[in-house]
């Protein structure tokens, strides 16, 4: 029994050629990730979440270049060629997406979409194959799966179809799930019923999952540790109620600040002034300083991520100690999303 | 492929300036037909002018001769100049192609805002129309009507523009549904704007694109079929010049004066060329998603 | 499977009003002609008493639903009438023709999808200038009168290779190595264009589909690049690929009778543009009818292969 972390990045970047110059949309992210936990990445649109964990599966776009180094239970992916990644991708490393109407397709019955994902990567016939499917079609709660085995996506409903969608990823039991908001399009109810789900599946497989949001009420149920992205940057990873407790980075702070809650009281919601930056032109150093009330001229020269005792990680040059109380709101205020645009 | 509209108060107009001309035009392919059409429509104004020789005048000494310094294209079966009937030849394609598709556009499109803005019965009665005339091959109908009214140059135009009106109507009804269905010509009812007003304010405009690619495309294809047409004699007679009706002629001599043959295939080749690139041009500059380098 | 029975079923049935639509559309071309279509027909022959005669003969002295109801149910017994020139059975006429007319197109056909398809798959999976290549080539190929690249073929082959004839025709049955010489340049010539279609509408609705979301789950779940291009884009992209080869099949037909004309093959184009010339409409009616009800029934066909290929086409078609 090995206590090599199942998932590292160590100085992860990635950058993409655009005609406007290089875009710098991830940069220098370092984390581990323990086998068997439940790891949630949030952070507004366009941080670099989604990103992140596409250069993991390796399913970037050919104009976006990734450096430093992305080790998959020791093994330095980027030294991996093509076929070497995709034997990993379904089997070793699942991702799902956020909309389960888009994710199948739709000229298919969704018991074949589980299937082939179980002959793509296990030398088994069609029967047997088939036979997984349903069971595990009806593991993640489809009901009467027989029936239903051939229908196409278009006759299930959206809570389904991310069912479906879980029983591929997780059909060849796979190490490590990235989830990527996988209930965002979905109501509110059935959210509920997918997460009640994830943990189900995450108990009884050991799967790791990294749950990608900007949902923060959605994190804090799942998570045992979070981590916050900001324009590229990873600036703070601790316990889930460590962090909603006590948040060290400002933007941290500023963005637990912002959840509305009763002791807000009338008037304006307090908002985090300013923009995000333009990462074709990235400032150096701590992407947040421009808007960041406590920045510093040192905040120039990149802060790294410093992990303290407690495991708790901040990449702020910030004394932790001086700094006020945590802010108010909790975890368990009402599901809160950030406002922005576009795509990781 | 999704289409996008806009209201008519954010449809932008040109400003004139050399690169959002060819912008508007579509970039480099688009620029290149207009450019040639316009060259095929001087030549084709200017015949009279350009032609060296006369298109019925006979050199009995120089039946089916190779090009020559005076005679570039060479001579036809009876002897006559081909670059001056070639030149001439294109009067009857340019108008008959532009011709027709202008006369199905005058037809087609109010029946196509008929069906697509009344919706109901009246949609569903001209379609069933148009789904009949559909139904036949293009340049079957156009011949049964040829077959009925008997050969001719204005006939061929007539029957061609026949053949186009559904077409025409079906992209108009297309245009017209989706702009119907907008929340801004709700809007503009519940201000109280006539039907007229919202056709011509809100559903013209966005009807444009697509029917000036269609027509470029169907202006495109009008020339082939009624070179076709004449090929069969079934359009333009003897002795007007006209490329198909060339073709047919020279067909026998193929193999012994091949240039009879080239030349007239050549320049139906060039036209039909232009005119897609324009189309291609239009449906770039149409497309929102479409950005000029 | 049983929705599937149902949409194949419903399409047929659908077909039937607009094959009896069709007929009397068919029907009415003779009487539209201007002036007395017998003594059109007849010409210089048109004395009182062979008017008289040919007017009972084609039934035009009875009211115009007789007319139809007489013709239709000669129709519905395979007897289209005579040929009042060659006072051949139009029936057998357009036995011997069809077989020519169908080997052309369906030929044609099979080698323009044989060609435009999967050169349409491999430009859409190459990127850049194979892709601007191609839709040069695409362009450059629409342009091109296939007449005239038919006339421009025979100038390759027969005058400066004379390796195939110009004209001519032997049956299939009768020959196969000869009527595939006689055959050969006619269906190049028609598929060339259609395959420039093909290859273009295959690449833009692959494209298209590569671009879809599903795709990247597809990619996700670790399935080789060929099973997601082969097995996934292809049947998604099927719908306009299989929509534009209906439509395109009707182009066809129509540049058949061009063709068939330039290479003399005994088809039914060569037939009706004979007969109009002729003023023989009779046949032309005959003719004309066959070409529409082929074409109708390619639609058919092309509607159920549709259905089949994607399954939200058939709860569509429920409605």
């Amino acid at each position: 029994m090995t206590s090599q972390p199942l998932l590292e990045f160590r100085n992860a970047s990635v950058d993409y050629a655009t005609s406007g110059g290089t875009l710098s949309a991830v940069r220098d992210v370092t984390l581990t990730l323990a086998a068997g936990e439940t790891f949630g990445l949030v952070g507004e649109s366009g941080c670099g979440k989604t990103t992140l964990s596409m250069a993991l599966m390796g399913l970037l776009p050919p104009a976006a270049r990734v450096s430093g180094e992305i080790l998959f239970r020791g093994a330095s992916l980027g030294t991996l060629a093509e076929p070497a990644r995709r034997e990993l991708r379904g089997n070793q490393i699942s991702m799902i997406f956020q909309d389960p109407a888009t994710s199948l397709d739709p000229t298919f019955g969704v018991g074949f979409q589980v299937a082939e994902t179980i002959r793509a990567h296990r030398d088994v016939s069609r029967k047997q194959a088939k036979a997984r499917a349903l069971r595990l079609l009806a593991e993640v709660g489809i009901p009467d799966a027989a029936a239903r085995y051939a229908d196409p996506p278009h006759r299930l409903s959206g809570g389904m179809r991310q069912r479906v969608v879980l029983a591929a990823a997780l059909a060849n039991e796979p190490a490590l799930l990235l989830a990527d908001e996988p209930t965002t399009a979905l109501d509110v109810t059935i959210q509920a019923q997918i997460l009640d789900l994830l943990a189900d599946l995450q108990r009884d497989h050991g799967t790791t999952i990294l749950l990608i949001g900007h949902d923060l009420g959605v994190i804090a149920q799942v998570c045992d540790r979070v981590g916050v992205m900001y324009a590229g940057q990873l600036v703070e990873v601790a316990a889930t109620a460590e962090l909603f407790a006590a948040p060290k980075h400002p933007y941290t702070r500023a963005l637990l600040g912002a959840l509305p809650t009763r002791a807000h009281g009338p008037g304006r919601l307090p908002v985090i002034p300013g923009q995000v930056p333009d990462l074709t032109r990235p400032p150096a150093g701590c992407r947040f300083k421009d808007r960041c009330p406590a920045a510093m001229n040192v905040c120039d020269t990149g802060p790294a991520l410093v992990t303290g005792a407690d495991g708790h990680a901040v990449a702020c040059w910030l004394d932790p100690a001086a700094d006020g109380p945590a802010p108010e709101g909790s975890a368990t205020a009402a599901p809160v999303t950030l406002e922005g645009g576009g795509d990781d | 492929m999704s289409q996008a509209t806009v209201s008519r108060d954010t449809v932008q107009r040109g400003t004139g300036r050399r690169g959002a001309l060819a912008r508007r035009l579509g970039g480099r392919e688009g620029v290149a037909g207009w450019a040639i059409l316009a060259v095929l429509v001087l030549i084709a104004v200017l015949a009279p002018v350009l032609a060296p020789h006369g298109v019925n005048t006979i050199d009995d000494s120089r039946i089916l001769a190779g090009p020559d310094l005076s005679h570039p294209f060479g001579y036809d079966d009876l002897g006559r100049d081909l670059l001056s009937r070639v030149l001439y030849a294109y009067r009857v394609s340019l108008g008959i192609s532009i011709g027709s598709v202008l006369l199905a556009m005058v037809v087609g499109i109010p029946v196509g805002v008929l069906a697509g803005y009344a919706g109901g019965w009246t949609d569903m009665l001209l379609m069933r129309g148009i789904d009949l005339l559909l139904a036949f091959p293009a340049l079957l109908l156009a011949i049964s009507l040829i077959a009925i009214l008997g050969p001719g140059t204005l006939v061929a135009l007539i029957a061609i523009a026949v053949i186009y009106v559904p077409i025409m109507a079906r992209v108009v009804r297309s245009s017209v549904l989706v702009v119907r269905g907008q929340p801004y010509v709700t809007g503009a009812r519940a201000r109280g704007a006539t039907h007229l007003a919202i056709i011509r304010g809100h559903v013209l405009p966005n009807a444009i694109g697509p029917v000036l690619v269609q027509a470029s495309v169907l202006m495109a294809f009008a020339i082939v079929i009624e070179a076709a047409l004449s090929f069969l004699g079934l359009g333009s007679q003897p002795p007007t010049p006209e490329l198909g009706l060339m073709l047919a002629e020279g067909n026998d001599y193929v193999t012994t004066a091949p240039w009879v043959e080239v030349f007239p295939g050549l320049a139906i080749a060039v036209t039909v060329l232009a005119f897609n690139l324009i189309g291609d041009g239009l449906r770039r500059s149409f497309d929102p998603n479409w950005i000029a380098r | 499977m049983n929705a599937r029975l149902g949409y194949v079923v419903r399409r047929i049935l659908l077909t039937i009003p607009v094959l009896f639509v069709t007929s009397v559309f068919v029907f009415l071309l003779i009487r539209l002609v201007p002036g007395d279509p017998v003594r059109t027909m007849l010409g210089m022959r048109a004395t009182p008493q062979n008017v008289a005669t040919v007017r009972a003969q084609l039934g035009l002295d009875h009211s115009l639903p007789e007319q139809y109801w007489d013709w239709l149910r000669g129709a519905l017994h395979g007897d289209l009438g005579t040929d009042f020139v060659s006072h051949e059975q139009i029936t057998s006429l357009l036995g011997q023709a069809l077989p020519v007319t169908l080997e052309l197109t369906v030929l044609a056909m099979l080698l323009a999808l044989l060609v435009g398809v999967p050169v349409g798959v491999l430009v859409a999976a190459r990127a850049g200038w194979v892709r601007r290549i191609s839709s040069g080539f695409v362009i450059a190929a629409i342009s091109i009168p296939d007449f005239w690249l038919g006339i421009m073929l025979v100038l390759l082959f027969t005058g400066a290779l004379r390796a195939l004839p110009p004209t001519g025709w032997v049956p299939l049955t009768q020959d196969p190595v000869q009527n595939l010489r006689f055959i050969i340049l006619p269906v190049v010539t028609l598929a060339a264009g259609q395959s420039a279609y093909l290859l273009r509408t295959t690449s833009a609705a692959m494209l298209g589909t590569l671009g879809e979301p599903y795709v990247a789950f597809l990619r996700a779940k670790g399935l080789r690049q060929r099973s997601v291009i082969y097995l996934h884009a292809l049947r998604n992209a099927s719908g306009p690929i299989v929509t534009v080869t209906g439509i395109q099949f009707g182009v066809l037909l129509g540049g058949a009778i061009v063709i068939e004309n330039l290479f003399a093959l005994p088809g039914v184009g060569t037939l009706v543009v004979t007969a109009i010339n002729a003023r023989d409409y009779v046949v032309v009616q005959g003719g004309v009818l066959v070409i529409a009800f082929l074409f109708i029934g390619v639609n058919l066909v092309t509607d159920i292969v549709h259905g089949l290929l994607d399954p939200r086409v058939v709860e569509a078609g429920a409605r």
